[in-house]
Protein backbone atom coordinates (compact mmCIF):
# COMPACT_ATOMS: atom_id res chain seq x y z
CA UNK A 1 0.00 0.00 0.00
CA UNK A 2 3.09 2.40 1.00
CA UNK A 3 6.11 2.04 -1.09
CA UNK A 4 9.49 4.45 0.05
CA UNK A 5 12.78 4.10 -1.49
CA UNK A 6 15.53 6.42 -0.66
CA UNK A 7 13.49 8.57 0.41
CA UNK A 8 15.90 11.93 1.37
CA UNK A 9 15.11 15.53 2.79
CA UNK A 10 17.28 18.09 3.22
CA UNK A 11 16.72 21.69 4.11
CA UNK A 12 19.48 23.83 3.45
CA UNK A 13 22.07 22.24 5.31
CA UNK A 14 19.95 20.04 7.42
CA UNK A 15 18.99 16.89 6.68
CA UNK A 16 15.96 15.86 8.02
CA UNK A 17 15.40 11.61 6.99
CA UNK A 18 18.12 10.29 4.51
CA UNK A 19 17.58 7.19 2.57
CA UNK A 20 14.84 6.11 4.27
CA UNK A 21 13.25 2.46 2.42
CA UNK A 22 10.38 0.80 3.92
CA UNK A 23 7.04 -1.00 2.96
CA UNK A 24 3.76 -1.02 4.40
CA UNK A 25 1.32 -3.68 3.56
CA UNK A 26 -2.48 -3.47 3.10
CA UNK A 27 -4.43 -3.49 6.34
CA UNK A 28 -1.14 -2.96 8.37
CA UNK A 29 -1.01 -0.62 11.56
CA UNK A 30 2.66 0.54 11.76
CA UNK A 31 3.76 2.82 14.80
CA UNK A 32 6.16 5.44 13.68
CA UNK A 33 8.71 5.77 16.35
CA UNK A 34 11.55 8.28 17.22
CA UNK A 35 13.06 10.52 19.09
CA UNK A 36 11.72 14.45 18.54
CA UNK A 37 13.06 15.74 15.95
CA UNK A 38 14.27 12.24 14.28
CA UNK A 39 12.15 13.10 11.08
CA UNK A 40 8.79 11.44 11.53
CA UNK A 41 6.59 14.89 10.96
CA UNK A 42 8.92 15.14 7.57
CA UNK A 43 8.27 11.42 6.49
CA UNK A 44 4.45 11.71 7.11
CA UNK A 45 4.06 15.23 5.40
CA UNK A 46 6.31 13.38 2.26
CA UNK A 47 3.77 10.63 2.16
CA UNK A 48 0.94 13.17 2.36
CA UNK A 49 2.03 15.61 -0.39
CA UNK A 50 2.14 18.56 1.76
CA UNK A 51 5.80 18.43 1.03
CA UNK A 52 8.31 17.11 -1.88
CA UNK A 53 10.89 14.91 -1.15
CA UNK A 54 14.64 16.38 -2.11
CA UNK A 55 14.78 12.93 -3.71
CA UNK A 56 13.85 9.32 -3.75
CA UNK A 57 10.41 7.84 -4.26
CA UNK A 58 6.83 7.04 -2.47
CA UNK A 59 4.39 5.63 -3.46
CA UNK A 60 1.14 5.67 -1.61
CA UNK A 61 -1.96 3.31 -2.84
CA UNK A 62 0.43 2.64 -6.08
CA UNK A 63 0.33 6.29 -6.97
CA UNK A 64 3.46 8.46 -6.69
CA UNK A 65 3.35 10.93 -4.61
CA UNK A 66 5.00 13.46 -6.34
CA UNK A 67 3.57 12.38 -9.60
CA UNK A 68 -0.27 11.91 -8.96
CA UNK A 69 -0.44 14.51 -5.73
CA UNK A 70 -4.47 14.27 -6.18
CA UNK A 71 -4.71 10.60 -6.49
CA UNK A 72 -3.18 10.22 -3.63
CA UNK A 73 -4.68 13.01 -1.80
CA UNK A 74 -8.14 11.04 -2.38
CA UNK A 75 -6.73 8.06 -0.83
CA UNK A 76 -4.98 9.16 2.48
CA UNK A 77 -6.48 10.41 5.24
CA UNK A 78 -4.42 12.58 7.38
CA UNK A 79 -4.03 14.24 10.72
CA UNK A 80 -1.26 16.29 11.37
CA UNK A 81 0.83 17.51 14.61
CA UNK A 82 -1.02 20.51 15.01
CA UNK A 83 -4.98 19.71 14.38
CA UNK A 84 -5.63 21.98 11.38
CA UNK A 85 -8.51 23.72 13.34
CA UNK A 86 -10.46 27.04 12.61
CA UNK A 87 -11.09 28.31 15.20
CA UNK A 88 -14.22 30.14 14.50
CA UNK A 89 -15.89 27.32 13.29
CA UNK A 90 -18.50 25.18 14.25
CA UNK A 91 -17.22 21.62 14.58
CA UNK A 92 -20.32 20.93 12.54
CA UNK A 93 -19.30 23.64 10.17
CA UNK A 94 -15.52 22.56 10.10
CA UNK A 95 -15.91 18.67 9.20
CA UNK A 96 -18.74 19.65 6.55
CA UNK A 97 -16.14 21.79 4.47
CA UNK A 98 -13.60 19.27 4.89
CA UNK A 99 -16.66 16.70 3.43
CA UNK A 100 -16.74 19.45 0.90
CA UNK A 101 -13.32 19.70 0.23
CA UNK A 102 -12.90 15.70 -0.08
CA UNK A 103 -15.41 15.57 -2.70
CA UNK A 104 -17.94 13.42 -0.13
CA UNK A 105 -21.61 13.56 -2.31
CA UNK A 106 -23.82 16.30 -1.14
CA UNK A 107 -26.63 13.12 0.00
CA UNK A 108 -24.02 11.67 1.79
CA UNK A 109 -22.61 14.62 3.65
CA UNK A 110 -24.89 14.83 6.89
CA UNK A 111 -24.70 10.89 7.11
CA UNK A 112 -20.38 10.87 7.03
CA UNK A 113 -20.03 14.16 9.28
CA UNK A 114 -22.67 12.07 11.55
CA UNK A 115 -20.50 9.19 11.52
CA UNK A 116 -17.20 10.51 12.02
CA UNK A 117 -18.24 12.51 14.67
CA UNK A 118 -19.94 9.56 16.57
CA UNK A 119 -16.92 7.35 16.03
CA UNK A 120 -14.51 10.46 17.56
CA UNK A 121 -17.08 10.73 20.39
CA UNK A 122 -17.51 14.59 19.65
CA UNK A 123 -21.25 13.86 18.05
CA UNK A 124 -22.63 16.31 21.52
CA UNK A 125 -20.67 19.14 20.94
CA UNK A 126 -21.48 19.55 17.00
CA UNK A 127 -22.29 23.02 17.72
CA UNK A 128 -19.57 24.57 19.83
CA UNK A 129 -17.36 26.57 18.41
CA UNK A 130 -14.04 24.98 18.41
CA UNK A 131 -12.29 28.33 19.81
CA UNK A 132 -14.11 26.86 23.02
CA UNK A 133 -13.31 23.30 23.25
CA UNK A 134 -10.80 21.68 24.83
CA UNK A 135 -7.92 20.60 23.68
CA UNK A 136 -8.85 16.78 23.73
CA UNK A 137 -12.01 17.46 21.68
CA UNK A 138 -9.54 19.66 19.06
CA UNK A 139 -7.73 16.55 18.88
CA UNK A 140 -10.39 14.25 18.21
CA UNK A 141 -12.06 16.92 15.90
CA UNK A 142 -8.57 16.42 14.42
CA UNK A 143 -8.85 12.82 14.14
CA UNK A 144 -12.75 13.18 12.68
CA UNK A 145 -11.47 15.18 9.94
CA UNK A 146 -9.32 12.61 8.88
CA UNK A 147 -11.42 9.90 8.99
CA UNK A 148 -13.99 11.53 6.48
CA UNK A 149 -14.93 10.20 3.72
CA UNK A 150 -13.08 6.72 4.76
CA UNK A 151 -9.88 6.79 3.08
CA UNK A 152 -8.10 4.00 2.26
CA UNK A 153 -4.71 4.57 4.18
CA UNK A 154 -4.70 7.14 7.39
CA UNK A 155 -1.53 8.77 8.49
CA UNK A 156 -1.84 10.60 12.38
CA UNK A 157 1.02 12.30 13.88
CA UNK A 158 0.52 11.15 17.42
CA UNK A 159 -3.38 11.06 17.61
CA UNK A 160 -3.27 10.95 21.54
CA UNK A 161 -1.35 13.87 22.27
CA UNK A 162 -3.44 16.21 24.68
CA UNK A 163 -6.33 13.74 25.45
CA UNK A 164 -6.82 12.32 29.05
CA UNK A 165 -6.17 9.05 29.94
CA UNK A 166 -9.57 7.51 28.95
CA UNK A 167 -9.64 9.54 25.90
CA UNK A 168 -6.43 7.77 25.00
CA UNK A 169 -8.13 4.17 25.59
CA UNK A 170 -11.25 5.48 23.35
CA UNK A 171 -8.43 6.53 20.41
CA UNK A 172 -6.65 3.27 20.98
CA UNK A 173 -9.62 1.75 20.05
CA UNK A 174 -10.91 3.53 17.63
CA UNK A 175 -7.41 2.44 15.71
CA UNK A 176 -7.41 -0.82 16.96
CA UNK A 177 -10.69 -1.14 15.12
CA UNK A 178 -9.14 0.23 11.41
CA UNK A 179 -7.07 -2.99 11.43
CA UNK A 180 -7.71 -4.66 8.10
CA UNK A 181 -10.16 -1.74 7.40
CA UNK A 182 -7.52 0.79 6.88
CA UNK A 183 -3.72 0.98 6.14
CA UNK A 184 -2.55 3.14 9.13
CA UNK A 185 0.49 5.05 9.89
CA UNK A 186 0.85 6.49 13.72
CA UNK A 187 3.71 8.28 15.14
CA UNK A 188 3.80 8.47 18.80
CA UNK A 189 6.60 8.51 21.66
CA UNK A 190 4.33 6.46 23.85
CA UNK A 191 5.18 2.45 23.87
CA UNK A 192 2.46 1.15 25.41
CA UNK A 193 0.65 2.83 22.36
CA UNK A 194 2.25 0.90 20.16
CA UNK A 195 1.77 -2.27 22.28
CA UNK A 196 -2.04 -1.68 22.13
CA UNK A 197 -2.57 -0.30 18.49
CA UNK A 198 -0.06 -1.49 16.23
CA UNK A 199 0.67 -5.02 14.02
CA UNK A 200 4.62 -3.57 13.72
CA UNK A 201 7.03 -0.68 14.43
CA UNK A 202 9.30 1.25 11.89
CA UNK A 203 12.22 3.06 13.97
CA UNK A 204 13.72 6.33 13.17
CA UNK A 205 16.52 8.05 14.28
CA UNK A 206 18.08 11.36 12.89
CA UNK A 207 16.79 10.77 10.11
CA UNK A 208 17.69 6.67 9.58
CA UNK A 209 15.90 4.07 9.69
CA UNK A 210 16.62 2.00 12.88
CA UNK A 211 14.11 -0.96 12.42
CA UNK A 212 11.42 -2.14 10.46
CA UNK A 213 9.91 -5.44 12.40
CA UNK A 214 6.75 -6.98 14.03
CA UNK A 215 6.44 -6.23 17.46
CA UNK A 216 7.03 -9.98 18.05
CA UNK A 217 10.02 -10.00 16.05
CA UNK A 218 11.69 -7.12 17.82
CA UNK A 219 11.42 -8.95 21.32
CA UNK A 220 12.87 -11.59 20.05
CA UNK A 221 15.94 -9.75 18.75
CA UNK A 222 16.43 -8.14 21.82
CA UNK A 223 15.36 -11.13 24.27
CA UNK A 224 14.88 -9.97 28.11
CA UNK A 225 14.41 -6.44 26.99
CA UNK A 226 11.21 -4.13 27.25
CA UNK A 227 9.82 -2.35 24.23
CA UNK A 228 11.38 1.20 26.11
CA UNK A 229 14.69 -0.57 26.74
CA UNK A 230 14.88 -1.81 22.90
CA UNK A 231 13.60 1.59 21.88
CA UNK A 232 16.33 3.76 23.76
CA UNK A 233 19.05 1.18 22.37
CA UNK A 234 18.16 1.31 19.07
CA UNK A 235 17.81 5.64 19.22
CA UNK A 236 20.95 5.73 21.67
CA UNK A 237 23.10 7.74 19.81
CA UNK A 238 20.66 10.41 19.49
CA UNK A 239 20.73 11.34 23.31
CA UNK A 240 23.96 12.47 23.51
CA UNK A 241 23.11 15.44 20.95
CA UNK A 242 19.71 16.62 21.97
CA UNK A 243 20.12 20.26 20.39
CA UNK A 244 20.73 18.73 17.29
CA UNK A 245 17.41 16.19 17.53
CA UNK A 246 15.11 19.61 18.22
CA UNK A 247 16.39 22.14 15.42
CA UNK A 248 15.58 19.17 13.25
CA UNK A 249 11.90 19.15 14.04
CA UNK A 250 11.52 22.86 13.13
CA UNK B 1 -14.98 23.68 -9.02
CA UNK B 2 -16.24 22.22 -6.35
CA UNK B 3 -13.61 22.86 -3.92
CA UNK B 4 -13.05 25.98 -4.82
CA UNK B 5 -16.56 26.65 -4.06
CA UNK B 6 -15.82 25.04 -0.67
CA UNK B 7 -13.37 27.42 0.21
CA UNK B 8 -15.69 30.56 -0.79
CA UNK B 9 -18.31 29.05 1.05
CA UNK B 10 -15.74 28.83 3.79
CA UNK B 11 -14.65 32.37 4.00
CA UNK B 12 -17.65 33.91 3.66
CA UNK B 13 -19.28 31.88 6.56
CA UNK B 14 -16.15 33.06 8.58
CA UNK B 15 -16.70 36.50 7.36
CA UNK B 16 -19.58 36.18 9.28
CA UNK B 17 -19.00 34.98 12.16
CA UNK B 18 -16.42 36.84 12.91
CA UNK B 19 -17.32 40.88 12.84
CA UNK B 20 -15.34 41.61 9.72
CA UNK B 21 -18.07 41.84 7.32
CA UNK B 22 -20.31 43.65 9.51
CA UNK B 23 -17.63 46.00 9.94
CA UNK B 24 -17.33 46.54 6.49
CA UNK B 25 -20.32 47.11 5.80
CA UNK B 26 -20.97 49.25 8.43
CA UNK B 27 -18.15 51.61 7.90
CA UNK B 28 -18.98 51.56 4.03
CA UNK B 29 -22.62 52.30 4.59
CA UNK B 30 -21.48 55.38 7.32
CA UNK B 31 -18.29 57.04 4.87
CA UNK B 32 -20.59 56.79 2.11
CA UNK B 33 -23.91 58.12 3.86
CA UNK B 34 -21.64 60.96 4.91
CA UNK B 35 -20.50 61.44 1.47
CA UNK B 36 -23.64 61.39 0.49
CA UNK B 37 -25.24 64.08 2.48
CA UNK B 38 -22.59 66.36 1.18
CA UNK B 39 -22.62 66.40 -1.94
CA UNK B 40 -26.29 66.69 -1.89
CA UNK B 41 -26.41 69.36 0.16
CA UNK B 42 -23.60 71.05 -1.95
CA UNK B 43 -26.02 70.48 -4.54
CA UNK B 44 -28.91 72.19 -2.66
CA UNK B 45 -26.23 75.07 -1.68
CA UNK B 46 -25.44 75.53 -5.69
CA UNK B 47 -28.76 75.40 -6.72
CA UNK B 48 -30.12 77.99 -4.42
CA UNK B 49 -27.24 80.35 -5.38
CA UNK B 50 -27.92 79.83 -9.03
CA UNK B 51 -31.77 80.25 -8.33
CA UNK B 52 -30.79 83.69 -6.13
CA UNK B 53 -28.43 85.12 -9.21
CA UNK B 54 -31.07 83.97 -11.93
CA UNK B 55 -29.09 81.99 -13.95
CA UNK B 56 -31.54 79.04 -15.24
CA UNK B 57 -28.62 78.36 -17.83
CA UNK B 58 -26.82 76.93 -14.94
CA UNK B 59 -29.83 76.17 -13.32
CA UNK B 60 -30.02 73.38 -16.61
CA UNK B 61 -26.85 71.84 -16.66
CA UNK B 62 -26.98 70.99 -12.55
CA UNK B 63 -27.92 66.97 -12.44
CA UNK B 64 -27.88 65.34 -9.72
CA UNK B 65 -26.06 61.85 -11.44
CA UNK B 66 -22.95 64.36 -11.99
CA UNK B 67 -22.99 66.41 -8.63
CA UNK B 68 -24.07 63.54 -6.49
CA UNK B 69 -23.72 60.00 -7.72
CA UNK B 70 -20.51 60.53 -9.94
CA UNK B 71 -18.23 62.25 -6.92
CA UNK B 72 -20.03 59.27 -4.53
CA UNK B 73 -18.46 56.87 -6.41
CA UNK B 74 -15.29 58.12 -6.94
CA UNK B 75 -14.74 58.76 -3.27
CA UNK B 76 -16.11 55.34 -2.50
CA UNK B 77 -12.90 53.98 -4.29
CA UNK B 78 -11.06 55.53 -1.83
CA UNK B 79 -13.05 53.98 1.04
CA UNK B 80 -12.26 50.65 -0.71
CA UNK B 81 -8.82 51.20 -0.31
CA UNK B 82 -9.05 51.31 3.27
CA UNK B 83 -11.76 48.65 3.90
CA UNK B 84 -10.16 46.01 1.87
CA UNK B 85 -6.79 45.71 3.54
CA UNK B 86 -9.05 44.42 6.74
CA UNK B 87 -11.11 41.79 4.07
CA UNK B 88 -8.22 40.22 3.03
CA UNK B 89 -5.52 40.25 5.01
CA UNK B 90 -6.77 37.32 6.74
CA UNK B 91 -6.97 34.99 3.93
CA UNK B 92 -4.04 33.40 3.47
CA UNK B 93 -1.75 34.71 6.21
CA UNK B 94 -4.12 33.11 9.22
CA UNK B 95 -4.29 29.71 7.17
CA UNK B 96 -0.70 29.75 7.34
CA UNK B 97 -0.71 31.07 11.22
CA UNK B 98 -2.95 28.10 12.30
CA UNK B 99 -1.71 25.46 10.14
CA UNK B 100 -4.66 25.02 8.02
CA UNK B 101 -3.01 25.31 5.11
CA UNK B 102 -1.56 21.71 5.62
CA UNK B 103 -5.26 20.55 5.56
CA UNK B 104 -5.83 22.75 2.46
CA UNK B 105 -2.51 21.14 1.07
CA UNK B 106 -3.47 17.69 1.89
CA UNK B 107 -6.90 17.66 0.42
CA UNK B 108 -7.14 16.47 -3.36
CA UNK B 109 -7.64 20.07 -4.71
CA UNK B 110 -5.25 22.28 -6.49
CA UNK B 111 -3.76 25.73 -5.29
CA UNK B 112 -5.76 27.10 -8.07
CA UNK B 113 -9.06 26.21 -6.31
CA UNK B 114 -7.54 27.68 -3.17
CA UNK B 115 -6.70 31.10 -4.76
CA UNK B 116 -9.91 30.88 -6.72
CA UNK B 117 -11.82 30.19 -3.74
CA UNK B 118 -10.95 32.94 -1.53
CA UNK B 119 -10.74 35.78 -4.33
CA UNK B 120 -14.50 34.48 -4.75
CA UNK B 121 -15.67 35.28 -1.36
CA UNK B 122 -14.05 38.46 -1.37
CA UNK B 123 -16.29 39.60 -4.51
CA UNK B 124 -19.14 38.69 -2.67
CA UNK B 125 -18.01 40.47 0.09
CA UNK B 126 -17.31 43.54 -2.21
CA UNK B 127 -20.41 43.02 -4.48
CA UNK B 128 -22.43 43.78 -1.19
CA UNK B 129 -20.60 47.10 -0.56
CA UNK B 130 -20.84 48.07 -4.38
CA UNK B 131 -24.88 47.05 -3.21
CA UNK B 132 -24.64 50.09 -0.17
CA UNK B 133 -23.16 52.32 -2.68
CA UNK B 134 -25.68 51.80 -5.20
CA UNK B 135 -28.29 52.66 -2.28
CA UNK B 136 -27.93 56.20 -2.47
CA UNK B 137 -28.34 56.94 -6.07
CA UNK B 138 -31.58 55.25 -6.25
CA UNK B 139 -32.60 57.31 -3.22
CA UNK B 140 -32.48 60.00 -5.03
CA UNK B 141 -34.19 58.37 -7.99
CA UNK B 142 -37.38 58.25 -6.05
CA UNK B 143 -37.38 61.55 -4.17
CA UNK B 144 -35.98 63.74 -7.17
CA UNK B 145 -37.65 64.36 -11.02
CA UNK B 146 -36.30 65.94 -13.76
CA UNK B 147 -37.08 66.68 -17.29
CA UNK B 148 -36.39 63.07 -18.41
CA UNK B 149 -38.59 61.53 -15.69
CA UNK B 150 -35.73 59.74 -13.36
CA UNK B 151 -33.40 62.21 -11.40
CA UNK B 152 -30.69 59.59 -12.45
CA UNK B 153 -29.09 58.37 -15.33
CA UNK B 154 -28.73 54.46 -14.61
CA UNK B 155 -26.90 54.11 -17.31
CA UNK B 156 -24.13 56.52 -16.55
CA UNK B 157 -24.38 55.03 -12.60
CA UNK B 158 -24.09 51.60 -13.62
CA UNK B 159 -21.35 51.96 -15.58
CA UNK B 160 -19.69 53.77 -12.14
CA UNK B 161 -20.58 50.97 -10.05
CA UNK B 162 -19.29 48.53 -12.55
CA UNK B 163 -15.91 50.72 -12.25
CA UNK B 164 -15.81 50.64 -8.36
CA UNK B 165 -16.39 46.69 -8.55
CA UNK B 166 -13.52 45.86 -10.80
CA UNK B 167 -11.23 48.62 -8.88
CA UNK B 168 -12.24 46.68 -5.99
CA UNK B 169 -11.70 43.11 -7.56
CA UNK B 170 -8.21 44.64 -8.19
CA UNK B 171 -7.77 45.99 -4.92
CA UNK B 172 -8.67 41.87 -3.97
CA UNK B 173 -5.88 40.60 -6.18
CA UNK B 174 -3.39 42.66 -4.86
CA UNK B 175 -4.40 41.98 -1.44
CA UNK B 176 -4.59 38.23 -1.24
CA UNK B 177 -1.19 38.20 -3.11
CA UNK B 178 0.16 39.90 -0.29
CA UNK B 179 -1.66 37.55 2.15
CA UNK B 180 0.07 34.84 0.73
CA UNK B 181 3.89 36.51 1.90
CA UNK B 182 3.16 36.75 5.45
CA UNK B 183 1.72 34.68 8.35
CA UNK B 184 1.19 38.09 9.89
CA UNK B 185 -2.54 39.65 9.21
CA UNK B 186 -0.80 42.79 10.60
CA UNK B 187 1.69 42.75 7.94
CA UNK B 188 -0.47 42.04 5.16
CA UNK B 189 -2.84 45.25 6.30
CA UNK B 190 -0.48 47.04 6.23
CA UNK B 191 1.57 46.53 3.34
CA UNK B 192 -1.95 46.20 1.38
CA UNK B 193 -3.13 50.06 2.04
CA UNK B 194 0.41 51.07 1.86
CA UNK B 195 0.14 50.01 -2.22
CA UNK B 196 -3.43 50.69 -2.22
CA UNK B 197 -3.30 53.96 -0.95
CA UNK B 198 0.01 54.45 -3.32
CA UNK B 199 -1.91 53.47 -6.54
CA UNK B 200 -4.45 56.31 -5.54
CA UNK B 201 -1.88 59.04 -4.55
CA UNK B 202 0.22 58.54 -7.52
CA UNK B 203 -1.65 60.57 -9.55
CA UNK B 204 -1.49 63.55 -7.25
CA UNK B 205 2.21 63.56 -8.69
CA UNK B 206 1.47 63.61 -12.54
CA UNK B 207 0.42 67.24 -12.67
CA UNK B 208 4.24 68.14 -12.02
CA UNK B 209 5.41 66.46 -14.56
CA UNK B 210 5.43 66.17 -18.73
CA UNK B 211 5.12 63.98 -21.43
CA UNK B 212 5.81 60.09 -20.80
CA UNK B 213 6.27 60.65 -16.77
CA UNK B 214 3.21 61.53 -16.58
CA UNK B 215 1.14 59.25 -18.87
CA UNK B 216 3.36 56.47 -16.84
CA UNK B 217 1.99 57.89 -13.62
CA UNK B 218 -1.54 58.42 -14.53
CA UNK B 219 -2.05 55.12 -16.22
CA UNK B 220 -0.10 53.48 -13.01
CA UNK B 221 -2.63 54.96 -10.70
CA UNK B 222 -6.05 53.74 -9.73
CA UNK B 223 -8.44 56.86 -9.72
CA UNK B 224 -7.79 57.94 -13.05
CA UNK B 225 -9.09 54.62 -14.58
CA UNK B 226 -12.00 55.21 -12.17
CA UNK B 227 -12.95 58.30 -13.20
CA UNK B 228 -14.31 57.49 -16.56
CA UNK B 229 -16.03 55.09 -15.13
CA UNK B 230 -17.63 57.26 -12.94
CA UNK B 231 -18.42 59.62 -15.93
CA UNK B 232 -19.95 56.68 -17.61
CA UNK B 233 -17.51 55.71 -20.09
CA UNK B 234 -16.72 52.63 -20.42
CA UNK B 235 -13.42 52.42 -22.26
CA UNK B 236 -11.34 49.31 -23.27
CA UNK B 237 -8.08 51.06 -21.95
CA UNK B 238 -9.60 51.45 -18.19
CA UNK B 239 -11.08 47.68 -18.26
CA UNK B 240 -7.82 45.92 -19.75
CA UNK B 241 -6.27 48.41 -16.62
CA UNK B 242 -8.32 46.68 -13.52
CA UNK B 243 -8.60 43.16 -15.31
CA UNK B 244 -4.64 42.82 -15.57
CA UNK B 245 -4.27 43.97 -12.10
CA UNK B 246 -6.79 40.95 -10.96
CA UNK B 247 -5.09 38.41 -13.53
CA UNK B 248 -1.89 39.45 -12.36
CA UNK B 249 -2.71 39.34 -8.45
CA UNK B 250 -4.06 36.10 -8.51
CA UNK B 251 -1.16 34.54 -11.02
CA UNK B 252 1.16 35.78 -8.29
CA UNK B 253 -0.80 34.47 -5.34
CA UNK B 254 -1.10 30.94 -7.14
CA UNK B 255 2.84 31.08 -7.61
CA UNK B 256 3.30 32.30 -3.78
CA UNK B 257 0.80 29.19 -2.48
CA UNK B 258 2.91 26.66 -4.76
CA UNK B 259 6.15 27.68 -3.91
CA UNK B 260 5.05 26.99 -0.48
CA UNK B 261 4.96 23.49 -1.27
CA UNK B 262 8.72 23.73 -2.45
CA UNK B 263 9.49 25.58 0.52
Amino acid sequence: MIEVSGLTKRYRDLTAIEDLSFQVSKGEVLGFLGPNGSGKSTTMRILTGFQPATSGTAKVAGFDVFEKPLEVKRRVGYLPEIPPLYPDMTIKAYLRFVADLKGVPKKQMADEVDRVAQATHVDHVMDRLIANVSKGYKQRVGIAQALIGSPDILILDEPTVGLDPSQILEVRELIRSFKGKHTVILSTHIMQEVVATCDSVLVIARGRLRARDTLEALQEKHPGKSLEEIFLELTSDVRTEPADGKSQAA
Amino acid sequence: MRSAIAIAKKEIHLYFTTPIAYVAFFASSFIGAWFFLSFTSEFQRRSMQFMQFQAPQFLERMNLTEMVAAPLIVNMGLVLAFVIPFLTMRLLAEERKQNTMELLMTAPLRSLDIVAGKFLAGLAILLVIVGIVAIFPYLLSIFGTSDSGSAIEWQTVGAGLLGLFLMGAAFMAIGLFISSLTDSQVVAALITFFVLLLTWVVSWKAGDLEGAGQEVLLYLSSVSHLVPFARGMVNLEDFVYFLSIIVLGLFLTHRSVEARRWA
